[in-house]
């Protein structure tokens, strides 16, 4: 993403106030992470101090500091899903992707996240990716999941 | 201890009165002030770790605990740092309730940082000698009050340093934990620091190691001070100093501030003696300049030339002082430019507005003679008085006391020299070095006009930080601290 996109989207919440996690959270959105250039552009243009965007970028699990892969997949290391097998299933996927847990494929094609509870504990061991649920997984399956998806262009 | 004492804070203000009491103390107060300031203000003595009048208060600490009993019969344990004062309010400070928090409270501090002197001595009051939770770590400093980071944004208006991340990973830091390209070495996060934290001396200028040499007390070490002549006045000194460096190989780069137009600005890395010489210095406003350096190094540049107002060459100073122990080739020679105080090009642009109802595009050019600042602009000169302009200055500058660059090799500024001449003070054999590359004649420097604006500058500054070291000093020598 080029800077005058960025530019294009801070443009919108010039000259209103409070605007930071709503702005954040676009930027994430279009950019798949907050880069140090946006960060430095909305410094600029908006007037808030690099260290108050860094907080709270910093803060919040839904903003990245570091690029995200197109597919971000959250495996569920809460209490229910735990016992049911979770960390097998984690296991399994950082074996496919050759990645840790918190970690970025270097093609940008995957992070991988664990998540304390997603709040269907029923269908544990669950894992999101991209916003869609995946309910009582297999390791096995897990990983034709990502073979599948890495294949995809 | 006064009974029926009357807390008034400000006569000029309407407000309105209410009636509290504290520790069995009747009390009148201004609404809304915290009830910390009101106990304190009758002598009820109150702990606390986080909290001075010239910042706002955060309740972070939670020391402050006291429990109170509003007019309808709620009873509470709250924050007197920042509960206001309301009419028919009860505040006990020293009820068993109270002890029992604020001992649940030590414990907690205490086993965060088990060897800071401050919180030890506080625990030992209530009674505990030893951490009764679990240390995660011993060598642990920062109690997350959030004290510098107020003073840095609300004195200083740089916010430099913040907090980052959250839950056990939260931490003071400046962004990126990198050099802060904002940080002006000012010092006042160390000053208010309760527990006397190395964290936020490590991305940020706090604590330098000061030059060695010839001290004298206004104009600072020194080996050399005299008036140069240059036709181009300080531009044309500055550069011709410079690109005889970067000619002669004594420079491989140079960083400095480039004026855009009148107002902004912008750091850029010359190599090229010829680009060099095609730029103009802006040094009015402050902008960031210490990612441009961090830039520099990292391209592997060795030998750079800075040149930046004091507060920079505070920062490009502690940057070699530690980078040095990495890269032991690396040399930044400072370039210091005398400072009075530097202006926010947002409110300069406002106040000139309003003034001389120009508009930002139409100013040709600005200049600051004889304490007037000059404006040309549509082929006509306006000036007005410098001090008319104090409310366009940068938070942090009345706080300053460097007008002369105490840090940098050469201090070069117009102060102390005829038109057509700069004063150059030199502090470093580094310094000494570079000018000898350069062709230019030398003059007797008037050193009473430096002396004179620089302690101008000292006693401002002295002046606007009294209040704040009053406070500090009186807090760290409370009873039992």
């Amino acid at each position: 993403m080029t800077n005058s996109q960025i530019d294009k989207i801070i443009a919108k919440y010039e000259g209103k106030s409070g605007v930071l996690i709503q702005l954040l959270l676009e930027l994430q959105r279009e950019l798949n992470w907050i880069s140090p250039e946006a960060v430095k552009r909305i410094n600029e243009k908006l007037g808030i101090p690099i260290s108050e965007i860094y907080r709270v970028a910093s803060f919040y699990t839904a903003l990245s500091l570091e690029p995200r892969g197109k597919y971000l997949i959250r495996v569920c290391a809460g209490t229910a899903c735990y016992i049911r097998g979770g960390l097998r299933v984690l296991d399994a996927a950082e074996k496919t992707i050759g990645i840790k847990a918190g970690e970025t494929s270097s093609d940008l094609k995957f992070t991988l996240e664990t998540v304390n509870c997603l709040g269907c504990c029923a269908l544990g061991p669950v894992v999101e990716i991209n916003g869609k649920y995946y309910g009582t997984v297999t390791p096995k399956r897990l990983e034709e999941i990502i073979c599948r998806k890495r294949s995809e262009k | 201890m006064r009974q029926n004492a009357e807390v008034v804070e400000d006569k000029t203000e309407k407000s309105e009165y209410v009636t509290l009491t504290i520790d069995g103390i009747e009390v009148k107060a201004r609404k809304g002030t915290p009830l910390l300031e009101v106990a304190r203000q009758i002598g009820v003595e109150i702990p606390t770790l986080c909290y001075y009048s010239f910042v706002s208060p955060y309740g972070s600490c939670r020391l402050c605990s006291v429990e109170i009993t509003t007019k309808s019969g709620r009873n509470r344990i709250v924050t007197s740092c920042n509960y206001p004062a309301e009419d028919g309010l009860k505040v006990e400070t020293k009820s068993e309730k109270v002890i029992m928090v604020r001992k649940g409270i030590l414990e907690l501090l205490l086993a965060r940082c088990p060897k800071v002197v401050r919180v030890k001595n506080l625990a030992r009051e209530y009674g505990i000698t030893e951490p009764t939770l679990w240390v995660s770590d011993q060598d642990e400093d920062c109690i997350l009050c959030g004290l510098c980071v107020r003073a840095c944004k609300e004195l200083i208006g740089v916010s430099a340093i913040n907090f980052a991340m959250r839950g056990v990973k939260r931490e003071i830091t400046a962004p990126y934990h990198k050099f802060s390209d904002d940080c002006i070495g000012c010092g006042v996060c160390a000053l208010v620091c309760p527990t006397g934290s190395r964290k936020i001396r490590q991305h940020t200028y706090a604590t330098i190691a000061p030059l060695k040499g010839p001290k004298d007390e206004n104009i600072g070490v020194n080996i050399d001070i005299f008036s140069a002549h240059s036709p181009d006045s300080l531009d044309g000194f500055v550069k011709a100093v410079i690109a005889a460096g970067l000619k002669s190989g004594l420079l491989d780069s140079v960083v400095l501030a480039k004026r855009k137009n009148s107002f902004a600005a912008e750091a850029v890395i010359i190599e090229n003696s010829e680009d060099f010489l095609n730029c103009s210095l802006a040094n009015s406003v402050r902008i960031k300049i210490v990612s441009t350096l961090m830039d520099a190094i990292a391209k592997g540049k060795r030998k750079i030339a800075f040149i930046g107002l004091p507060c920079q060459v505070r920062a490009a100073r502690k940057i070699e002082q530690t980078l040095q122990k990495e890269i032991p080739d690396l040399e930044i020679t400072s370039i210091g430019l005398f400072c009075l105080n530097s202006f926010n090009p947002k409110k300069l642009v406002e106040k000139i507005n309003s003034l001389f109802k120009v508009d930002e595009k139409q100013i040709e050019n600005i200049s600051v003679k004889d304490g007037k600042f000059i404006i040309q602009a549509k082929s006509k000169e306006h000036s007005v008085a410098l001090e008319k302009l104090d409310a366009a200055i940068e938070n942090g500058c009345v706080y300053c006391n460097d007008f002369p660059a105490f840090f940098a090799d050469l201090a070069i500024g117009t102060a102390g020299s005829e038109p057509g001449s700069v004063t150059v003070i030199v502090r470093t054999d580094k310094g000494k070095m570079l000018l000898e590359k350069a062709n230019f004649t030398r003059d007797i420097a008037q050193k009473d006009d430096v002396v004179r604006l620089s302690d101008f500058k000292k006693n401002r500054a002295k002046e606007h930080t009294a209040p704040i070291l009053k406070e500090i000093y009186a807090q760290r020598s409370r009873k039992g601290e």
